[in-house]
């Protein structure tokens, strides 16, 4: 079971996710037209490149953007959920262990009391979102079941490897369930709005990218402040 | 003297009075008359509303619509004017003054006659109040032809004209005021009275409380208005020439009473006013409201007509 | 088969046609008529194969349901946090649904659409400017208008609107002759107090082609005088087309992209035609939005540009007084308190914000910025064809709140308002809520405090 989760299954999900990435992202490229979109992208492209860099650039830093600022409770909540979610993955010890075993390479890690730590607060910035958007009316008039088991599915890897790091009752259990539901989280990304941690960079980019062309770039004396 | 007259009115009976004028004068000069009412602003941008002039109401606009107030218009003048002569009449929406004088300049019209707005009608709404206000002041400024404003009820009788005061302020406006009186005088045979009033309203330094000074500037508009109008009056010799120190309009007024005017001719050259200060009024405006003779505002040379 | 006589998918292109709706009283008997606009569900569904591609896709199917756009939104706040007027629900509840149902939707969500798409939205694209992943709902919009157009779910000004421009290319009925005898009237009018004062009509290689606002041959002839005397005074070779001289365009409000079509190349033609160094379009947002950032793309310019060169009239006064074209007397400066309302065409969606910074530092001693101000600034809350729909009077007098209160804010009770959408809506928000500011173009508040040459001057002896 554990070999067949880690093997074949393992190689599956990656598989699935990589390839998910890449075809979305060149239908994503693919279909965007100058003409319908009405930015020219092949004309002046450096300037839409610019704005593009420039606004991904801000947006993926906290209380860069007006936006981040007049929100600021979204904005730390959202900054420590994603931050958390990919350090605590990334620089894990015992994934990087794995890496080292299968691969012969591991990335920079963190203590594990970080990742702990970090854990602990992917899931309670997960509460607070649930919270969030059941208290806030602009939020709940959007939301669908779908958003709910997104978020689910999205956190199940942490709550579940937090509990099977501190072996809490069944240790196998918990193990095993952390490894299918991340091999689930990895599958779905591809296919469900989580496809948004690559295609972010071409949404954002692509407003940049009208804006640098199209909507004032060539004319904006002081940088737009996004 | 008049071969096309334009009537501009706003249908109520402020108006009354200028329209008892208009038809007159039309009929004695056989003239061609022509009766203008702008009923509506547009408001709301491109949308199909205007604002009703009359009553500030939004109403929609629609062919049906316009013929309908045409009909009113001129069932009102049939019962109001003795001896009704049936003229064109124009109804249409836009900013007044500019669908006055738009037409003005289409027809090649020789004069306007417009109503003013007098006291007892100061409860009218505002929107009414506002654009009556600055479309006499924006008519009298830019019209090509002479515009005859008649406020107060007393003033609509147009007879015979004995006495006519040409008020000055020497501007290049007020030498057109003086051919135009001038010839109304040749024309009328009456007599002509040639006035200055020099304006002691913004004094700071209060110089003109010193008698001197006033008495030398009086006999300096008086040598001032030989020089500039007599000149031109070769073998006229009913006139006379008076300067009174006051407020202008103030002045105006009661030399007009002092002169049994029956006309009072004037420049009304502001160049630009406030929208605001345009509902006070300017000189001619205050005489309008103030005087019982008629009043002519001429800025322009006559235009050139097309041959 | 439909008996409807106004209300159909056809777009007006006949002075007929425009008559009849003209004669409708408010639209009453198009609107009923639209309750009965059958949707031709294949071609609409052929229009989303052909037109939604990944980038409206990815946004629709990208949105996280965050609900980080509802505080961008002009309507939202002044809706008191109706959560019905947040960007992402107004979207994904109208374009959203017909994108998952494939077209095959019901008259019913049409006229719902419509609702939203003029009724809650002026496309002043501010939330996109606030959604972590820059999904632009007011592209989206402008989008589900043109599928709205195209099954003929629009609101009876905007058809009339769209109308005007295939038959007259101007917004309103105001032919060629109309524009030019207006033209010569405002310079005999004009040529007492400004000696030689000339608007030249079609003049070859002209520095400046000049372009306006139907409006101001309509209503506001002396906009146009006042465009000449400040173009005299800082000694332009200029011209005015005598064709093509129409800007706006509420073709593009309509969603009509053929007509926006039609309308755009009249003015290129006028260019190509005349060929001017550089155009000026008049005090107007969306006729620039219109013919200088979207016109090239429907027009096939490969270059996303306007042929020859275009400025805003803020660019050209900004350049006048930076250049020393035109010179501000100190003594006549604005002393009062004075604020300038950006409009989201040409600052949000052209990059033109400092523009109005730089000419306020020229004219006004006590200038005080709205908050927020520049690209990041409010909606008059008239946008997008908003202003003229009576349909929708009552969300946009509601939504001026924000507004409003902005103005309040500054304390200034003088507005300036370098957009004809903005100066009528400022007007009606002042109508409405009554608090006691003026409003007012650049035009004429340049004129009372420009430094006038001596041979401009009357002579007076």
């Amino acid at each position: 079971m554990y070999n067949f989760l880690t093997g074949p299954l393992a190689w599956f999900s990656f598989l699935v996710f990589f390839i998910g990435i890449l075809i979305r992202s060149i239908l994503y490229i693919k279909g965007l037209d100058s003409n319908l979109d009405r930015v020219t992208y092949k004309v002046n492209t450096s300037f839409g490149i610019k704005e593009a860099v420039r606004s991904i650039f801000y947006w993926l830093l906290p209380f860069a953007t007006r936006g981040w600022r007049t929100q600021p409770l979204m904005t730390a909540l959202f900054f420590i959920f994603h931050i958390g979610l990919l350090a605590s993955t990334l620089f894990l010890k015992a994934h990087n262990m794995i890496l080292q075993e299968r691969w012969g390479f591991s990335i920079i890690t963190i203590p594990d009391v970080v990742s702990d730590y970090l854990t602990i607060a992917v899931l309670a910035a997960a509460l607070v979102l649930i919270i969030r958007r059941m208290a806030l009316a602009q939020v709940r008039i959007l939301t669908k079941p779908s958003d709910y088991l997104i978020l689910l599915i999205s956190i199940a890897p942490f709550l579940t490897g937090f509990l099977a790091f501190h072996q809490f009752g069944n240790y196998p259990f918990w193990m095993i369930t952390h490894i299918i539901s991340g091999e689930l989280l990895l599958v779905v990304i591809p296919f469900t709005k989580l496809s948004h941690c690559f295609l972010f960079f071409f949404s954002r980019g692509q407003l940049g990218m009208d804006y640098g062309i199209k909507r004032g770039g060539m004319k904006r004396r002081k940088a737009m402040a996004w | 003297m008049f071969k096309k007259i334009l009537f501009a009115t706003t249908g109520t009976p402020s108006c009354d009075s200028a329209a008892r004028v208009a038809f007159d004068m039309a009929k004695r000069y056989n003239a061609e008359l022509v009766t203008i009412n702008v009923f509506g602003v547009p408001s709301r941008s491109f949308s199909q509303t205007v604002t009703d002039i009359r009553t500030g109401d939004e109403v929609d606009l629609h062919d049906d619509r316009l013929e309908e107030i045409k009909n009113e218009l001129e069932k009102t003048y049939v019962q109001l004017i003795k001896d009704y002569t049936p003229c064109e009449t124009v109804v249409t929406v836009g900013i007044p003054h500019t669908e006055i004088l738009r037409l003005a300049r289409k027809k090649e019209i020789d004069l306007i006659v417009i109503g003013a707005r007098t006291s007892a009608e100061e409860n009218e709404n505002s929107v009414n109040r506002h654009i009556v206000g600055r479309t006499l002041q924006s008519v009298a400024r830019s019209a090509r032809c002479p515009v005859l404003v008649i406020g107060r009820t007393a003033a609509s009788f147009w007879g015979g004209i004995s006495n006519i005061v040409f008020g000055t302020d020497f501007s290049k406006a007020s030498d057109e005021a003086f051919k135009f009186a001038f010839n109304l005088a040749q024309t009328f045979n009456s007599s002509l009275h040639l006035f200055h009033a020099i304006d002691i309203s913004a004094d700071p330094f209060e110089i003109t409380k010193n008698q001197e000074v006033i008495e030398d500037r009086i006999r300096d508009a008086r040598e001032k208005i030989r020089s500039k109008y007599l000149s031109k009056m070769e073998g006229f010799n009913d006139y006379e020439i008076d300067v009174w120190e006051g407020i202008p309009y103030v002045e105006i007024v009661k030399y007009a009473r002092e002169s049994f005017a029956d006309l009072i001719v004037m420049s009304h050259h502001t160049k630009k006013m406030d929208p605001e200060k345009a509902v006070l009024g300017s000189t001619v405006e205050q005489v309008v409201l103030r005087s019982n003779a008629p009043v002519i505002s001429v800025n322009h040379p006559a235009r050139q007509k097309k041959q | 088969m439909s008996q409807n006589i106004l209300c159909t998918q056809n777009p007006v292109n006949d002075k007929e046609a425009l008559d009849a709706l003209l004669k409708d009283k408010r639209g009453q008997q198009y609107y009923d008529e639209m309750t009965r606009l059958e949707v031709d569900t294949a071609a609409l569904s052929k229009s989303l194969n052909d037109t939604c591609h990944s980038r409206i896709r990815t946004w629709l199917e990208l949105c996280a349901h965050c609900g980080m756009c509802a505080d961008a939104c002009a309507f939202y706040l002044s809706n008191e946090k109706d959560p019905k007027q947040v960007p992402s629900y107004k979207i994904q509840s109208t374009l959203g649904e017909i994108v998952r149902r494939k077209g095959n939707v019901d008259n019913a969500l049409m006229r719902y659409a419509m609702d939203v798409a003029w009724g809650k939205c002026t496309c002043c694209n501010r939330c996109g400017l606030y959604c972590p992943f820059g999904i632009d709902m007011g592209v989206m919009m402008s989008y589900l208008r043109g599928l709205l157009f195209s099954q003929g779910f629009v609101p009876w000004e905007m058809k009339i609107g769209s109308g005007m421009h295939r038959i007259f290319r101007a917004q309103m009925d105001v032919t060629v002759e109309d524009w030019v005898e207006t033209c010569e009237w405002m310079e005999e009018e004009w040529e007492d107090d400004w000696p030689g004062l000339k608007i030249p009509v079609d003049k070859e290689n002209a520095d400046i082609m000049y372009t306006v606002n139907a409006r101001e041959p309509k209503h506001y002839p002396e906009d146009i005088a006042e465009a000449a005397v400040l173009f005299s005074i800082a000694g332009e070779n200029w011209t005015v087309p005598g064709e093509g001289w129409e800007e706006t365009s509420l073709a593009m409000f309509a969603g009509d992209w053929e007509g926006s079509q039609l309308q755009a190349q009249s003015v290129y033609d006028a260019m190509d035609r005349l060929k001017p160094k550089r155009m000026i379009v008049t005090e107007c947002g969306h006729a620039y939005r219109a013919t200088v950032i979207e016109g090239p793309y429907w027009t096939g310019q490969k270059s996303g540009k306007t042929p020859i060169e275009t400025l805003h009239y803020v660019e050209w006064v900004a350049e006048a007084l930076r250049t020393g074209k035109l010179k501000i007397d100190p003594a006549k400066k604005i002393k009062e308190p004075v604020t300038l309302h950006d409009s989201c065409n040409y600052v949000r969606n052209g990059g033109l914000s400092q523009c109005g910074r730089e000419i306020m530092s020229y004219i006004a001693e006590d200038f005080r910025e709205m908050t927020p101000n520049g690209d990041h600034n409010f909606c008059c809350g008239g946008g997008g064809g908003m202003n003229g729909i009576g349909k929708y009077r009552e969300e946009r007098n509601t939504g001026q709140k924000v507004k409003r209160d902005q103005i309040l804010a500054t304390g200034a009770k003088l507005v300036i308002t370098p957009c004809h959408n903005c100066w009528d809506a400022i007007r009606d928000l002042e109508e409405v809520y009554k608090i006691g500011i003026r409003w007012s173009f650049l035009k004429p508040l340049l004129l009372d405090m420009v430094i006038v040459p001596e041979h401009l001057k009357p002579k007076e002896e």
